[in-house]
């Protein structure tokens, strides 16, 4: 009896529930989810983003795209940006968190030094580290007299270097925050019983530091790589994909491909690959670092 | 104690902004469109179906019933601006219409709104560029322009921006492109304007021999080396084969095999090897600073370096001549530039003749115009006022009809899609990055892409 | 909850050694590295458009003229555009505060299958790259009569940062006792009077996070802006910006008076809330 009353409690528990849940769900839904099925349905035409036919062609568009060398390239830059991030900014931004949680004076000033360039918009990151490098940086060589190439975004070979001091100038400060929280969070007795047990400063890093960072490392890793591979607005207003295609990244691809290039269901194929991947490397990565997450 | 006075400062921020929302949307209706009634009008885009049901209520024309007309205004560097002159002009001809500008960078911005309006409905009016008109005019979404404005401009506008004897463009101002050079330094140094690249080459070993780079050049915008890139193929191509990119898609000629366009391509190696070793970081303002501080001798251009030159230094002596091709017959080139097209399926036709007539009827209006964008006239009957050391080379050519409109290479090969991806494989070649074979192989790939249609 | 004592006072912990006063000097010499950039630009933008050409880009402006700022100041349109912007923001993100709490709310206190789903249909949203799908999201909005409307934008707004709304106040989820609601429940509250007088005081601070996260998202935010409002008395003041920047490419001096002018407000909602700031990037990351 009791059973049966708890069930229909529940029920209507239920009802409840999704009335909260529903206005999001139904706005999220028409905002979002349904221009990205478009896309889906798009990608599976030939529509040039004008005319009113849209023709429809199968998976030709994404047969198209595995001989696509442009769309690639533009992959392969993405990777490689992805990783340089990932891994430079996560270790630049625990180094600086450690080195603030340190005991240094006035932590809260550097927080803020470090924080600033994160609540600019990306476009004008872009834009202020063009300046950087081609205008203000080489006035540094005739001061100093040196010859240090500053024009990183002049050459192929050099504008992912560019493109990623430019992007972490802007987030270190934003993961470092994450870090510092994370290291304030791990209580200090731990430390000191590891101390009394004579574990050294390295040991104490990786068998306490590390494994009580693991959520706020999962946080960063994921954040990073999706992130990275959405790179766009940095590109718009400082290399524009140049110099050649150098610095295209897919979103970039897509986006000249679709408009610029009036192939609006071939640039549809583009981002849907996008999507997936994306949801792809996020689900790996959450797996992954959880499951480290549970054994530490 | 902080929560409470973050929660006062966002209740207090929330009570100010839904103030401020409201009073602003009853305020600015008709402040915007000087009506009341026409509210409606405002939150709505201008579909055609809005337009309609407003057309039966109100019908609009000269009789001084308040309009407003939406306008997509794609522009270049030089334009930006020109929207409240023309703002002015018309208050005073027409002060019942009212102009909603939407001005965007044309280069990158004003085809995807495009593609977004044809989703919805144009707007009333839209400034491109000539080659717009091919683009767009095929679609069946632009209006035609009344011959009573278009026999107001030069009969030269017409021409590109009509298609099956219809005219859907009108052509407002030119832009010149070619070779500027300092005439000072050329002066100096007793060079004389070349004709062959022999003449040309004399010029660069010299410059080069007295340490001045012959060319100022601004690679890192690739949008560059695809303008100059067409100027090239204007004199040694199309001065020579005027159907060459119709011909390209029939598949009778191509990259890999044309000589003639090859020699176009490789000009850009001309330019890179004689020019600033930073020239892949270095921007256009940069680039035009340096040549009117006569760290270079050349530049190959358009009329758009003409409003920098002048900011930085206004006695600065330049002067135009077109690039040499092989041959030694060069012609200027002068691309239209400001084209006013309207949409077809406009509701406020009367109206927007309106404003074509103060476009084209406006003497004061147009030097204004032409004066701020440092751009040549095509309406008859207006000369500019701003001192521009090229007019005389420009007339030189003008009247010994060695002058070529761009728009027929431009209309035969597409900017969006061909020419601009192709600059980018040419950068890449420059670069060293891919041979120059790829590089005409990928520009072959893309005929799929070179025209609008 | 498990959460365990914060070790408030690192400093008094650990001395301050020879080797905390090394790090020090390093710490301060990035920290002027990283502001560099900002100050150069600040500098720029009293700079005349000669001086920019002419000087070194590090020298000093000959005079602290403001004619770019005022050049700035007119062609963002600023009185429309700054209480757009505002409006926009502030709107969207009580909205989202509200919904978002519900939804997290429900979604992990409800153990239907449907829930569950929901949680990684929200998630979703975090990975969707926008920039991709702006035709389709534009026809939608056309289609449903959301463009150049300010609802529309807002509505946007919305279906964009739910997500990681949904996402954010799920975290903070496990920080509200259970023994509470159950408590409240008994007393015969609906669920609806359960979260509005138990559940969503104690998700103040989440809220509070939220909402300065979201604002600085939306003010920031140029894409939807720039599809969804193009009339002239909608538009918010990125995409004022960003047309600034397109057509004074060789104005740089007018468009670092703007970069300065549109920083400014964020960088002082930051300054002055960085506590909550700072808790809501660091939301689930810490080990409770």
């Amino acid at each position: 009896m009791q059973k049966t009353g708890k069930q229909s409690m529940e029920k209507k528990l239920e009802k409840q529930y999704l009335v909260m849940v529903l206005p999001g769900f139904v706005i999220f839904t028409i905002g979002l989810i349904i221009p990205l099925l478009l896309a889906v349905r798009y990608s599976v035409t030939s529509w040039d983003g004008m005319s009113k036919v849209k023709e429809f062609v199968g998976i030709q568009n994404y047969i198209n795209l595995w001989k696509d060398a442009d769309f690639w390239s533009a992959w392969w830059f993405t990777i490689k940006f992805t990783i340089g991030n990932t891994i430079i900014q996560n270790v630049l931004a625990l180094l600086f968190a450690m080195a603030l949680d340190s005991g240094i004076k006035a932590q809260k000033l550097y927080r803020t030094a470090f924080f600033v360039p994160c609540l600019i918009s990306s476009i004008i990151v872009g834009f202020i580290w063009l300046k950087m490098f081609s205008n203000v940086l080489p006035e540094f060589n005739e001061m100093l007299g040196t010859n240090i190439n500053f024009l990183l975004f002049g050459s192929g070979s050099t504008v992912l270097s560019g493109l990623l001091i430019a992007n972490n100038w802007q987030w270190i400060g934003y993961r470092m925050l994450i870090y510092l929280a994370g290291l304030q969070s791990v209580p200090f007795d731990l430390y000191e019983a590891a101390k009394v047990d004579g574990a050294g400063p390295i040991s104490r890093f990786f068998k306490i530091t590390i494994p009580m960072l693991a959520p706020a490392i999962t946080i960063c890793v994921v954040g990073i790589a999706t992130g990275s591979l959405k790179v766009y607005d940095l590109l718009v207003a400082s290399t524009k994909g140049g110099p050649g295609r150098a610095s295209t990244s897919v979103i970039n691809q897509t986006y000249t491909t679709a408009i610029n290039g009036r192939q609006y269901g071939y640039g549809s194929a583009m981002s849907v690959t996008l999507v997936v991947v994306l949801l792809l490397v996020a689900m790996i990565q959450v797996k992954g670092l959880k499951s480290k997450e549970v054994q530490a | 104690m902080k929560m409470k006075l973050l929660c006062m400062i966002l209740s207090t921020a929330m009570v100010a902004a839904v103030l401020s929302g409201c009073g602003n949307s009853e305020a600015e209706a008709p402040a915007a469109t000087g009506t009341a009634d026409e509210a409606e009008e405002q939150t709505e885009a201008p579909t055609a179906e809005e337009a309609e049901t407003e057309q039966t209520e109100a019908p609009v024309a000269d009789t001084g019933e308040p309009v407003t007309l939406t306008v997509l205004a794609g522009q270049s560097t030089t334009d930006a601006g020109i929207e409240d002159m023309i703002d002015e002009a018309l208050a005073e001809a027409y002060p019942n219409i009212t102009l909603e500008w939407e001005c965007v960078d044309w280069g990158n911005d004003f085809q995807p709104k495009m593609q977004q309006y044809m989703q919805s409905g144009l707007p009333d009016i839209m400034i491109g560029k000539a080659q717009d008109v091919a683009t767009y005019a095929p679609q069946g979404i632009l209006g035609e322009i009344d011959t009573t404005y278009l026999d107001r401009g030069l009969d030269a506008a017409r021409q590109n921006v009509t298609i099956d004897g219809k005219t859907y463009g009108l052509v407002y101002n030119a832009l010149y492109q070619g070779v500027y050079y300092n005439k000072d330094m050329f002066a100096e140094n007793g060079w004389s304007v070349p004709k062959t690249q022999e003449e040309l080459q004399v010029i660069i070993d010299d410059c080069k021999a007295k340490g001045i780079t012959p060319f100022a050049s601004h690679m890192v915008d690739t949008w560059s080396i695809g303008n100059v890139t067409m100027q090239f193929a204007m004199n040694d191509v199309f001065n020579k084969d005027a159907e060459w990119g119709d011909k390209f898609r029939a598949g009778e000629v191509s990259f890999a095999e044309d000589e003639a366009m090859q020699t176009a391509y490789q000009y850009n190696k001309l330019i890179f090897d004689n020019t600033y070793p930073e020239t892949f970081s270095t921007e256009q303002t940069d680039c035009d600073a340096k040549m009117v501080l006569g760290e270079a001798a050349m530049k190959v251009s358009g009329s758009w370096s003409i409003q920098n030159f002048l900011d930085i230094d206004e006695s600065f002596n330049f002067g135009i001549f077109p690039f040499p091709n092989q041959t030694g017959d060069s012609k200027l080139i002068f691309e239209p530039n400001i084209t006013i097209m309207t949409s077809a399926e406009s509701e406020h036709q009367d109206a927007i003749n309106c404003v074509l007539d103060v476009l084209t009827n406006d003497k004061d209006l147009a030097v204004e115009i032409y004066d701020y964008t440092k751009t040549a006239p095509m309406l008859k009957d207006v000369t500019p006022t701003f001192p521009n050391p090229s007019q005389e080379d420009i007339d030189a050519y003008a009247s010994a009809d060695q002058i070529v409109d761009v728009t027929l290479g431009n209309n035969q090969l597409v900017w969006g899609g061909f020419q601009e991806e192709n600059a980018k494989d040419i950068a890449a070649w420059l670069q060293g990055d891919i041979s120059f074979e790829d590089c005409l192989a990928a520009s072959d790939a893309r005929v799929g892409t070179s025209s609008a249609n | 909850m498990g959460k365990k004592k914060k070790n408030k006072e690192p400093m008094s912990a650990q001395p301050y050694t020879k080797a905390t006063f090394m790090t020090q000097i390093v710490m301060t010499v990035l920290a002027v590295l990283f502001i560099a950039p900002i100050l150069i630009n600040i500098n720029y933008s009293f700079k005349t458009k000669k001086e920019l050409y002419l000087t070194s880009p590090l020298s000093l402006p000959s005079s602290l003229q403001m004619e770019n700022y005022r050049k700035a100041f007119d062609k963002l349109d600023l009185t429309h555009t700054f209480v757009n912007t505002f409006f926009y923001t502030v709107v969207s993100v009580l909205i989202l505060a509200l919904l978002c709490g519900m939804t997290a709310w429900a979604i992990a206190r409800c153990r239907a299958k449907f829930f569950k789903f929901c949680y990684v249909y929200f998630i979703v949203g975090i990975l969707i790259p926008f920039q991709a799908l702006f035709l389709p999201i534009y026809i939608i909005g056309y289609k449903m009569s959301l463009t150049n409307t300010r609802y529309g934008i807002i509505f946007m707004y919305i279906a964009t940062g739910i997500s990681f709304g949904v996402f954010l106040m799920n975290s903070f989820m496990t920080t509200v006792p259970i023994e509470l609601e159950e408590a409240a429940r008994i007393d015969g509250c609906s669920v609806f009077k359960t979260y509005f007088t138990v559940v969503m005081p104690l998700l103040k601070p989440a809220i509070a996070t939220l909402v300065i996260m979201q604002a600085f998202q939306i003010w920031n935010d140029y894409l939807l802006a720039s599809l969804y409002v193009s009339k002239k008395n909608l538009k918010t003041l990125t995409v004022a910006i960003q047309s600034l920047f397109s057509a004074q490419t060789s104005d740089y001096t007018t468009a670092m008076a703007a970069i300065v002018i549109s920083v400014l407000p964020i960088a002082v909602l930051f300054m002055s809330l960085q506590k909550y700031f700072i808790k809501g990037m660091t939301v689930g990351t810490v080990k409770g």
